[in-house]
């Protein structure tokens, strides 16, 4: 019976079946305007320090979004029925220049309803998203129960993780959706400052005297005739009791709403420092204290503000006004910190975003695998190999793409490939398709392109998963000891092309137990095919050795130089171990004949275990010297691969065993039927 | 097919020893068993912290380790695997391995796998690692353990400084259990010393404290010694124990204390208080001290650099501008960084970390090295070059075998 590529159509309907049927949340507008294209342009090559380095406000925009919403878009309907999905950057835009629509926008997803019934809002469905004026009612009692959960973190943190103060899944949630929204209202009040009253956020903290004092009191102005002040001093002035004096009462007044506004606009670090020395930019709330603090940077200190205000005045015109401030800001900005050496490669990192060469990587695995799928259909045939050549050129393009996003991360923060997890997972994911290729190349079974493919799915899949759950930048500053690119090109590079190599050889053994389960199952034999698996396998299993061992014992002589020790038994060190030991068992194993065929590839499975183990697994163990690469719910995605892995562990017993029946049976058809067994 | 017959005879059990040495299959067995070894001592890490973890499964002959929290089951400990697979190594893979070309490959891997196991024997018998703290413009000749404590009497002078020290071993002073008692006498003191009650974690604890009701030991002077859980960083373990100084001679009473390495202070520069009592009009001090030792030169810290990345607290790098000083030698400036060591005189100078705790930018602040003395310092190193060498022209040469036989198996069909 010839298979037709007729049941593709119902995966095909299903799935546009589901994103179709996907609800866009509504927002509580009439109509959106969206903004122009140069506007959005101008503002992503606006500079901001964050997380120790100055990069474009694109990036800031795509990791704060990732982090409220957990998508990089922010989708919605408004009133009029139209469907809107918003870039992160055009996100941005709207909640520092149209705080009104970016306060009614669904972005903060909550994934337990729970939490929304806790703070005392109407929760929509069990999983969604809400805008911060939905959730506006229940700002009180979020901010409460954050508190609560926070000190409960705290002492669950110094009290070496005592089970009673383990945060519950929907008290965890709570304290994220509290920062995150403290985060949001930062971000909505940065330039109170400048809106002459139009306070965006928190204006209920406010009396009504200072409401109308704010209507008419131009902070930058109050700042130029103020006496000089320290933080701790304006703080005092403003807890004095009321004396009852009318002139003490409205400057007191006056400077609560000035302490009100510098403490809105903390957080964006919008303006490189006066002083050339100093590497770190400083916010609107920074130039405020700093210039009240000190008379002599008082004048420069207003023009940083006055700068900024000039943005949200040309954002109330029209927008081709508006570009020409952007641009002007960003100029600005450029010529201060171009001699200084920062935000030069931002251009860069605004390409790496924008070409989503990962995410495109991934599409072209995903179609090199639907192509594949078409070889299956007359393996052999000219038409089989075609596609199998055309698979493989296709996975090789996912490849560039993944080598050309990873290169560019280097030329980003010039370092090697691999500083955090996250680079782990685009550099393994290139070995392991690269090894693929290699070994189809070598090999022309289509077992390689297979490998190859399935790896780059799995791998761009994960990278852009991790990338959503973490919701932080991955483009990090690196701690003191990591501060080497001699040892990060070297040990780390090694040792994930270890990794990497691990990996393809359980993918191997997978198909190899699977293909040998069915086979069985159907009653026929293909002995050939499986015994060059199996020496495409050993030859994978010997590279893995190669660079696991040396990467480990490079690693060694790494914290000799750093820590003074060649080996701790720190479980990432002990991780890395016990991938050697693995292979070693496997080499010797098979040297002592206790390992054959479908032994080498079950303990390559076993191997796959050990290699996801070390991977991610000993970050989260909570202790040792590389607990740094902590991710919260690793395990159940670890528990669940293992179980997977399981399976075709117990599809190659089953293989093992009937094997050895069918030896036994042969065995007894071989034997003359006088011949008596010997017995000890 | 009969299975052939072992000859069991004791003149056969040094051939019969010979073949268990060199198989493959206990190679393959102690490979498995330092598999799991490694995995339960990690994993056993997160409820023992690494010291205790580490003593017990990599440095041990025979670990008893609890299957899933209740089957309790002996298995062999790292340091058996270990030596039993350095001599599987020495005389499967060197002595009875054929010497051919084929198999240069292996013979190298496996003799720079040898070195890196004699080193990490040379470093478990003979290194020695402490820690030397100072405040810029101090300097320092000695090296604290992390971990050792010792137990020192020290005859006091009356301006309160001290000299020729009486120690008790830390050895002596950590093997001495919680319910025992022990008597220690010396010519060079005009008293014995009884102590009991020596835990290696304990906190002392005034009466009124409701913690001081649940604990066994004596009441001395309103406090009692409480003992707590040994500390999962080994190095935060602070011991207590009773102390009876009993005077020799006749009819004195004795002195009782709880001395207490909790109350001391170990800044750099600052010294412990030691508990003060007098025998025979002569002072006395009585303390728990870290183990130290002298390094052959003093190290004086000029300066210590500390840099965060702008706007964040995380450390971007650390260093110290030192000076080194030697008797008959001149001083020579040097910096010790992060990744780049002081390397004198067998001695290593690491740069490890700062204090105190919670400082912030423009605080005074102290930096630590740890100091290593270690024979086979870098040996690793030679064994890393030694086992690449072996490992690549191994897996070279079969890559090539791999790929030729390809080809040769392709090529008939082609034609």
């Amino acid at each position: 019976m010839k298979i037709r590529p007729f049941f593709l159509l119902p995966i095909l309907l299903f799935t546009v079946g589901i994103t179709s049927a996907r609800e866009v949340p509504q927002a509580n507008l009439e109509s959106y305007q969206p903004w122009s294209e140069n506007t959005v342009h101008s503002f992503e090559n606006l500079l901001v320090q964050d997380g120790g380095r100055v990069k474009p406000i694109y990036s800031y925009a795509r990791f704060t979004l990732l982090q409220f919403s957990g998508k990089s878009t922010a989708r919605f309907a408004s009133n009029d029925g139209e469907k809107h999905s918003l870039h992160y950057s055009e996100w941005l835009l709207d909640v520092l220049f149209r705080g009104d629509v970016a306060k009614e926008l669904p972005i903060f997803v909550v994934d337990d309803s729970a939490v929304i019934v806790q703070i005392g809002v109407s929760p929509k469905s069990k999983r969604d998203r809400y805008s911060y004026s939905e959730l506006a009612a229940g700002r009180a009692k979020l901010a409460d129960l954050g508190a609560e959960y926070a000190e409960k973190q705290r002492k669950h943190q110094e009290s070496e993780k005592d089970p009673q103060y383990e945060l519950e899944r929907v008290e965890g949630m709570i304290l994220t959706l509290g920062r995150n929204i403290s985060a949001f209202e930062y971000l909505l009040g940065q330039f109170s400052f400048a809106r002459k009253g139009e306070l965006l956020v928190n204006e209920n903290i406010l009396p009504p005297e200072l409401l109308k004092l704010a209507a008419t009191l131009d902070p930058i102005e109050m700042l130029d005739k103020m006496p000089e002040m320290t933080l701790g001093e304006l703080v005092q002035v403003i807890r004095q009791p009321d004396t009852g004096d009318e002139d003490s009462r409205m400057f007191a007044g006056a400077l609560r709403l000035f302490f009100f506004y510098a403490n809105s606009a903390r957080g964006l670090s919008l303006i490189s420092p006066q002083d050339n020395e100093d590497e770190t930019w400083i916010s609107a709330s920074d130039a405020m204290l700093n210039g009240l603090e000190s008379k002599e940077i008082r004048p420069w200190a207003t023009e940083q503000l006055k700068g900024l205000q000039s943005l949200i005045e040309a954002s109330g015109e029209d927008e081709a006004t508006f570009q020409k401030a952007l641009t002007q800001f960003s100029d600005d900005q450029r010529e201060k910190a171009t001699p200084r050496g920062e935000g030069t490669r931002s251009h860069l990192e605004v390409q790496l975003y924008r070409g989503k060469y990962f995410m495109y990587a991934l599409y072209a695995f995903v179609f090199a695998f639907v192509i594949m799928a078409f070889s299956w259909f007359s393996p052999g045939s000219k038409f089989g190999r075609i596609m199998l050549l055309i698979a493989s050129l296709i996975a090789l393009v996912g490849l560039l793409l993944d080598v050309y996003g990873i290169t560019l991360r280097c030329i980003i923060r010039q370092r090697p490939p691999i500083t955090n997890l996250y680079d782990t997972v685009l550099f393994i994911t290139g070995t392991a398709v690269l090894l693929g290729l290699l070994i189809e190349y070598f090999t022309r079974l289509g077992v390689g392109t297979l490998i190859a493919i399935v790896a780059g799915v799995l791998g761009m899949f994960l990278s852009m998963k991790y990338e959503a759950k973490e919701a932080t930048d991955t483009i990090t500053q690196l701690v003191a000891v990591l501060d080497t690119n001699f040892w990060l090109a070297t040990h780390v590079t090694i040792i994930n092309i270890g990794y990497a190599a691990g990996l393809v050889a359980t993918l191997i053994g997978m198909l190899y137990l699977a293909g040998r389960f069915f086979v069985t199952l159907a009653g026929k034999e293909a002995k050939d095919f499986f015994k060059v698996l199996t020496r495409i396998n050993y030859g994978v299993i010997c590279f893995c050795l190669f660079f696991s061992l040396i990467g480990t014992v490079l690693g060694g002589i790494w914290a000799n130089y750093s820590w003074g020790r060649f080996w701790g038994w720190d479980p990432k060190e002990n991780g890395a171990l016990m991938i050697c030991l693995w292979t070693l068992v496997i080499l010797h194993g098979r040297m002592a004949g206790w390992i054959r065929e479908i032994g080498v590839h079950m303990n390559a499975i076993v191997l796959g275990i050990i290699v996801t183990f070390s991977w991610w697994g000993v970050n989260n163990l909570g202790v040792g010297l590389h607990s740094y690469g902590f991710t919260e719910g690793v395990w159940g995605t670890l528990y669940a691969s293992w179980v997977v892995l399981g399976v075709f562990l117990l599809m190659g017993v089953f293989s093992w065993i009937d094997e050895r029946a069918k030896k036994s049976a042969r065995r007894e058809d071989s034997t003359p039927k006088e011949a008596e067994p010997t017995s000890d | 097919m009969a299975n052939k017959k072992i000859d069991w005879s004791p003149k056969n059990w040094p051939k019969l020893l010979f073949q268990l040495f060199t198989s493959f299959k206990l190679a393959t067995v102690v490979l498995v068993f330092m598999t799991l070894i490694t995995l339960y001592g990690t994993l056993a890490q997160v409820e023992l912290g690494l010291f205790a973890a580490k003593k017990l499964y990599f440095h041990s002959f025979f670990v008893i380790h609890d299957f899933w929290g209740t089957i309790p089951m002996i298995l062999p400990g790292g340091l058996l695997l270990m030596i039993v697979l350095f001599t599987n190594m020495v005389f499967g893979a060197i002595i009875k391995s054929r010497k051919r070309w084929r198999g240069a490959g292996l013979l190298i891997s496996h003799t720079g796998m040898l070195m890196l196991l004699a080193s990490g024997f040379v470093t478990w018998a003979f290194a020695s690692d402490g820690y030397m703290a100072l405040y810029p413009g101090m300097k320092s000749d000695r090296v604290e353990s992390y971990r050792k404590w010792q137990f020192e009497i020290v005859p006091l002078k009356d301006d309160g400084s001290a000299e020729n020290v009486w120690i008790l071993p830390s050895d002596e002073l950590s093997s001495i259990r919680p319910d025992e008692k022990r008597v220690y006498q010396t010519d060079a003191l005009p008293f014995s010393i009884v102590i009991n009650g020596f835990s290696i974690n304990a906190t002392p604890v005034p009466l009124s404290a409701p913690i001081s009701a649940s604990a066994k030991g004596k009441e001395i002077d309103g406090f009692k010694l409480v003992p707590q859980d040994p500390a999962k960083e080994a190095a935060a373990n602070f011991p207590g124990c009773y102390v009876e100084f009993q005077p020799k001679e006749e009819g004195a009473k004795p002195i009782e204390a709880i001395i207490s390495a909790y109350s001391a202070g170990f800044g750099p520069g600052e010294k412990p208080m030691p508990f003060q009592f007098e025998v025979g009009g002569q002072k006395y001090g009585a303390l728990l001290a870290k183990k130290s030792w002298k390094v052959p030169f003093e190290v004086h810290l000029d300066e210590f650099i500390f840099d965060r990345h702008p706007g964040i607290s995380m450390a971007r790098g650390y260093e110290s501008k030192v000076t080194r000083l030697e008797e008959g030698k001149p001083e020579k400036a040097i910096e010790i960084k992060m990744n780049e060591p002081m390397r004198y005189e067998g001695f290593t100078f690491f740069q490890e970390s700062f204090g105190p705790a919670g400082s912030q930018p423009g605080d005074r602040m102290y930096s630590q090295f740890a100091v290593a003395n270690n024979p086979a310092d870098q040996w690793p190193l030679y064994s890393l070059i030694v086992t690449s060498c072996g490992l690549g022209i191994h897996f070279l040469t079969m890559l090539v075998q791999f790929i030729v036989r390809s080809r040769k198996k392709h090529a008939p069909a082609k034609s």
